[in-house]
């Protein structure tokens, strides 16, 4: 379970994230929505430790983010795929893979890159898997980004804007990986602009704006005309992003 | 045959005098190379008081002319110590230190252009300090040292002629002893110009083969 309360993130003067509260259960699949500059990447950033908090507790599985020690359990629970990949530009695919799990679960190394292999063929790259992040594409690279992740079993994903960067052709690819995990238990967490996909595949649905959290729904209710979309805010965001 | 016709005991000479440059800069390269990386790791680290330490000596050493410091190594510090210096010794002390506070330069400099990001993402995946600069920083950031460590070795090369003023039989004191008997200065500074010419030609093959290997990942190799 990540518990977050009353979470509170300032850059310099001004407040990013402002008492939100939000628990991610096992087996939940949740969208955090909202505008550029609403606090939804930061909101991630602070899950796994990329931020420190200027108020309030993020738990991940009960390890307290703020403190050291603990932080190093909590980002075990966790992995992160990032809007711009951040794959490590002097190793192959599989080097990619594998390194967190050589180095952090002591997995042996012969182990942990058959294992990328397997994960780099279950999303379409088999053939790719020796080729440097310079020689993919931006859908391939964030394939690998995401075999990456899960090559840690995490409980929880964690993704930020993971398609961001990528045009609709390969928007579309790893989408549809992400919709499989969603299908197959994942419990993840995903900042998101694709609304349609939050759509299709997220059980619950948070609205940041502000660095407030507006609303936190199911999904069908989300969208409901007497669910989220009766907020004059929300029905605004949704016909902005709809249009676009 | 007049003593000041060159004999073929002069290239023996000159091959000595080679072998002495050659050895007073590997020596030091190595010396003053792990120098600089444990300075550059005190501060990787963040080891107070003994970074800001390190810091400041390559500061004051690459700021100051090596030949101040050759003299303040073969005639002050035995004042200090109490004790002689071979002019080996002191060239040694004096090089590997005027290398190590560049090779600092260079290595922090390289760990800094490595993608703060790239950090973030090891961090998150669980990895801790060591583990992300030996398996993250390191590979890239020596892929980006290559460049200006050519450069600085190809330098200090050049740099060790002027232990010859202590009297260390280098190459260059080779040339002075040569020019002074056989009073044919163009044809003995051409030779041993030449031949420093020859060695920094080599460092820089050597340095360019393995700035090769470093950047595999970057080639273009078609998609």
């Amino acid at each position: 379970m990540i518990n977050m309360e009353a979470v509170v993130k300032r850059f310099g003067a001004s407040t990013v994230l402002d008492g939100v509260n939000l628990v991610v259960a096992p087996g939940e699949v949740v969208a955090i929505l909202g505008a550029s500059g609403s606090g939804k990447s930061t909101l991630v950033r602070c899950v796994n430790g990329l931020e420190k908090l200027d108020g309030g507790s993020i738990t991940v599985d009960g390890h307290d983010v703020s403190d050291a020690k603990q932080l190093r359990a909590a980002r075990k629970c966790s992995a992160t795929v990032f809007q711009l990949f951040n794959l490590y530009p002097h190793m192959t695919a599989v080097q990619n893979v594998a390194l967190a799990p050589v180095e952090v679960l002591k997995v042996p190394r012969r182990q942990a890159e058959a294992d990328a292999r397997t994960l780099l063929a279950s999303v379409g790259l088999a053939e790719r898997a020796d080729a440097f992040p310079s020689q993919l594409s931006g859908g391939q690279r964030q394939r690998v980004g995401i075999c990456r992740a899960l090559a840690m079993q995490p409980r929880y994903l964690l993704l930020d804007e993971v398609t961001s960067a990528l045009d609709p052709e390969m928007t579309a690819e790893v989408l549809a990986i992400l919709a499989r995990l969603a299908a197959s238990g994942t419990t993840m967490v995903f900042v998101t602009h694709e609304i349609a996909f939050a759509r299709e595949i997220a059980s619950r649905i948070v609205f940041l704006d502000q660095g407030r959290l507006l609303v936190d729904l199911p999904t069908a209710q989300f969208f409901a005309p007497d669910g989220g979309l009766a907020l004059p805010r929300i029905a605004q965001f949704l016909a902005k992003m709809t249009i676009t | 045959m007049r003593f000041t016709d060159f004999t073929p005991y002069d290239l023996v000479l000159l091959l000595q005098g080679l072998g002495v440059s050659a050895g007073l800069f590997v020596a030091s390269t190595l010396l003053g190379g792990i120098l600089g990386l444990s300075w550059a790791l005190l501060r990787y680290y963040r080891v107070p008081v003994l970074a800001q330490l390190a810091a400041a000596l390559a500061e004051l050493l690459k700021n100051s002319p090596v030949l101040v410091q050759l003299f303040l190594v073969f005639f002050g510090l035995p004042v200090l110590l109490q004790s002689d210096l071979t002019p080996v010794q002191a060239a040694l002390i004096t090089l590997s230190g005027n290398t190590a506070a560049f090779l600092y330069v260079i290595a922090v400099s390289s760990i800094d252009a490595v993608g703060r990001e790239q950090l973030e993402t090891a961090r998150v995946f669980g990895m801790n300090r060591w583990q992300v600069l030996r398996h993250v920083v390191a590979p890239q950031a020596a892929a980006f040292a290559m460049g200006p460590l050519t450069g600085l070795l190809v330098n200090q090369l050049q740099v060790t002629s002027l232990i010859s003023v202590v009297g260390v039989l280098d190459l260059t004191k080779i040339g002075v002893i040569l020019n002074l008997r056989t009073l044919k200065p163009f044809i003995v500074w051409t030779v041993v110009g030449l031949l420093y010419y020859g060695m920094a030609k080599l460092i820089a093959r050597l340095c360019g083969a393995l700035e090769h290997r470093l950047r595999a990942h970057s080639a273009w190799r078609g998609s």
